[in-house]
């Protein structure tokens, strides 16, 4: 309590100081959810300078400073989208040359001003991790990104947030010899079974940990080839390695390689973790749930064999298996938005719900000191929603990035 | 529209049955949403061989002894969903060939799709079945109950309209207003036919020179039976309509014909025709739409429902795929854009029940309608409110806790709730 007053009045010197430089805005009488705890009543945020400067109850409005009165209205924080598919086609998301190509840059791939984002500003998304395409198997580095920014460089929050690993059938799906090809054709490089697939994902990480005793016996030779320094990262546990894999079968597999080598792994998509929510506890697996409202009633959205239920999310939460909620690769996908919104109606606190595009992602990503909850200090990344944002009538009506208006409805 | 109100005709029969069919149903209920009136708070709703008796509050309406009480008392209850025109839950909605008037849509529908099923777990209590839109003249529609085990068991009206489509599926859009022109002139012209020999067969008669005690025999050909109706404006036509390109011509054949409209998307470029549309309207599930400014690349949202609330159209709204098979999300969609509760309620109610001509009977609760009741957890605008019964005709034909399929998709919370030492065990 004490602390919390410490930081309040911190917040309102700050902010008084703020105030003089003609850029700082009271956002009043708003319901706050802000983020990994309980809501705020007419509660008070100050921006100044793209950053919030106090947040609280007891918050009083600088001298001189613009008034936006949010009567009726709730503030969240700006979402997170933690397997967000920004609008490139897959042949630019996905590198041919070769399966395993973990140094690969999805960022190199992206435009600011690809529509996708634009939408996803719209719908409250303030920030997306973007990872390669589903079809290699190693696929690349995946970046943390706000959706809006003047600069691509500014935009960046994290540059090598992750590597993309990817289990089941997507990675060998197109790759069949035509009729009458050569083995050593160009078209016939990569692997055409799982077996193939999870065979590429050993090798590359026996190369990365023969790279690392090389270089740690004779450290001469030089630096290893740059895929292969990616996977020491993520042996040596500084790069988070993100497996999608959908069913039982994919997850084991996902979590037995990861034993393997002895790396940590968030998995992505996991459709089926309800059946293998023991072993995920045990591997302290984070689980990424891609577009939970997918699975229909008559039972549909099932990919790579899996069979979704609408109580995984439930389960998850009971069982105190950490995870987050995306809009991933699933062309069924809706506004991040919904879909926490039908996390909820599957039996999800609506806190858990929210918490689980705001503050859980942020969390995994490892941006969460400067994105996925509202306080002192942190980015000024908030959504004001016309009412509760787990409403189906609830609209994004202003989005803001850095202080920054980003999208206007009403 | 020639309704022959046989499931209706049905529950007639049976209040002639008074000893047997008795059937006394008391609903007892936090809140009632009537939909045509105000709202009623710890109310009560009586139904006598599946039509509602009494509606009030509890300490107004006595429960007579002999009823079957359904305590409901901190649910919502509502009138079930109407849904105005819908191509679900049958077995092939068009024939291969295009002008197919004659056939019906009972021969198709299955009723043990899944697609009724889901309409029970949504609360759905009446659909009119119409063939689908890959067609010229589809074929006629019924309004079915989703409960039963026959078609039969369904009907609650048939012979209910003509489907029409100018969706052109192959061809260019001209091309398909040609058949549909080419189509009605067919039928007009058959039917001219037929009434000229008609006419001279009474001619002549007069004449003498057919025989006094011959009559005329010959009958409408079964094939041309649907679309000659429907020229002569005994039928309703049931005609989707694409985009707002289609819109001009729809208007036109309006003229001559008893038309409703389906409407698909794209509609904001129409506007102005819009506003001419006097009846109410079916809009598909998908009502939101982006277009995107060829110059500026700027992305807009349109949302068929507001454009039309706007336009002063009223319209009824359809269930679909994915979200859109929600009623709550259709309900939430309307609302986010701007369109009030009460008209978004009454789109999923009131305005298909007078579409389909049962405005008498369903959409609504009032004393003398239909016993369809829907029990929900909660506001029906709610994302989180579940449909815990739905009664249709005074019978109970879905109960939450008793539906496999939800049981099963949410067996896994209930699993993990539940501490299983044994998977563990063997899991290692």
């Amino acid at each position: 309590m004490i602390r919390h007053l410490l930081t309040c009045s911190f917040s309102v010197a700050l902010a008084s100081l703020a105030a003089a430089q003609q850029d700082v805005t009271a956002y009043t009488n708003a319901r706050v959810l802000a983020g990994g705890r309980p809501s705020m009543t007419n509660a008070t945020i100050v921006v100044a300078g793209g950053k919030i400067v106090a947040i609280g109850t007891d918050v009083a409005v600088p001298e001189g400073a613009g008034v936006v009165d949010c009567t009726d209205k709730t503030i969240t924080p700006g979402l997170i989208d933690a397997s967000f598919v920004p609008g490139i086609s897959d042949n630019d998301a996905n590198e041919q040359s070769d399966e395993v190509t973990p140094h690969l840059r999805i960022l190199d791939s992206l435009d600011p001003e690809d529509p996708t984002f634009r939408r996803a500003r719209r719908d409250g998304v303030t920030t997306a991790h973007v990872m390669p395409g589903t079809q290699n198997v190693i696929g690349g580095l995946g970046c943390v990104i706000k959706t809006h920014g003047d600069d691509p460089d500014a935009m960046v929050v994290k540059q090598d947030a992750s590597v993309r690993i990817v289990m089941g059938s997507e990675p060998s799906m197109r790759n069949r010899a035509p009729r009458g090809g050569r083995v050593e054709s160009m078209y016939y490089r990569r692997p055409t079974t799982r077996m193939g697939v999870i065979w590429a994902v050993r090798r590359a990480f026996y190369d990365a940990q023969e790279a690392m005793q090389k270089t740690q016996g004779a450290p001469d030779q030089g630096a290893p080839a740059p895929g292969i320094e990616v996977l020491t990262r993520v042996l040596q546990g500084k790069l988070t390695a993100v497996t999608t894999a959908r069913s039982e079968q994919d997850l084991r597999t996902a979590l037995r390689i990861a034993g393997e080598f002895g790396y940590q792994t968030v998995i992505d998509e996991a459709q089926d973790a309800y059946m293998v929510a023991d072993e995920l506890a045990a591997q302290s697996a984070v689980v990424m749930l891609g577009a939970p409202s997918a699975t229909s009633v008559s039972g549909g959205g099932s990919r790579d064999g899996a069979a979704p239920r609408s109580g995984t999310v439930r389960a998850l939460a009971d069982k105190g298996i950490k995870f987050v909620i995306t809009t991933g690769t699933n062309t069924r996908r809706l506004p991040l938005i919904r879909e926490a919104m039908f996390a909820a109606r599957n039996g999800l606190g609506p806190q858990q719900a929210l918490d689980a595009i705001t503050i859980e992602p942020a969390k995994l990503l490892g941006v969460d000191d400067r994105i996925g909850s509202l306080a002192a200090g942190k980015d000024a990344d908030f959504v004001i929603w016309s009412q509760d944002p787990l409403d189906p009538a609830a609209v994004a009506e202003s989005v803001y990035i850095d202080g920054k208006s980003v999208s206007q409805i009403r | 529209m020639n309704l022959s109100l046989t499931r209706i005709a049905v529950v007639c029969v049976t209040t002639a049955l008074p000893a047997i069919c008795q059937d006394l149903v008391a609903v007892k209920a936090k809140t009632i949403h009537t939909i045509s009136g105000p709202s009623v708070e710890d109310g009560v709703i009586l139904l006598q061989n599946g039509r509602i008796k009494a509606i009030g509050k509890q300490s107004d309406v006595e429960i007579p002894w002999s009823a079957k009480v359904i305590d409901a008392s901190d649910k919502v209850v509502m009138p079930t969903w109407v849904i105005a025109h819908s191509s679900g839950g049958m077995r092939g909605s068009n024939e291969s060939m295009q002008n197919v008037p004659w056939l019906s849509v009972a021969d198709a529908v299955d009723p043990g799709s899944t697609f009724f099923e889901g309409m029970r777990r949504n609360g759905v209590g009446t659909i009119h079945t119409m063939p689908g839109n890959n067609t010229l003249m589809g074929g006629n529609g019924m309004v079915l109950r989703p409960a039963g085990r026959t078609i039969e068991d369904m009907t609650v009206a048939d012979n209910t309209g003509l489907k029409l489509s100018l969706l052109a599926s192959n061809g260019s859009r001209l091309q398909k207003v040609r058949e549909m022109r080419r189509a009605i002139a067919d039928v007009r012209e058959y039917l001219a036919d037929y009434n000229r020999q008609k006419d001279e067969f009474e001619k002549e008669k007069a004449a003498g020179s057919i025989a006094e005690d011959k009559e005329w025999e010959k009958e409408i050909d079964r094939k041309k039976q649907a679309a000659v109706d429907l020229i002569e404006k005994k039928l309703k036509g049931w005609l989707y309509v694409p985009s707002f390109a289609e819109l001009g011509e729809a208007l036109r054949l309006s003229q001559e014909l008893d038309l409703n409209f389906v409407l698909g998307n794209n509609l904001d470029e129409a506007l102005p025709m819009l506003r001419r549309l006097k009846q109410p309207v079916v809009l598909t599930a998908n009502l939101e739409y982006f277009e995107t400014d060829p110059e500026t690349r700027e992305e807009e949202q349109f949302c068929s429902a507001k454009m039309l609330a706007d336009a002063g159209v009223p319209f009824a709204l359809s269930l679909g795929d994915g979200p859109s098979a929600n009623p709550w999300w259709q309900l939430g969609t309307c609302v986010r854009n701007g369109v009030s509760r009460q008209q978004a309620l009454e789109s999923l109610t009131m305005i298909p029940a007078k579409m389909i001509g049962l405005e008498d009977q369903v959409g609504s609760l009032s004393e003398g309608k239909l016993g369809n009741l829907q029990i929900l957890t909660g506001d029906p605008l709610d994302a989180t409110t579940w449909v815990e019964m739905v009664v249709l005709e005074g019978e109970l034909v879905y109960e939450r806790s008793k539906d496999p399929r939800l049981q099963y998709l949410f067996e896994a919370a209930e699993e993990a709730a539940a501490p299983q030492e044994s998977q563990k065990e063997e899991g290692k």
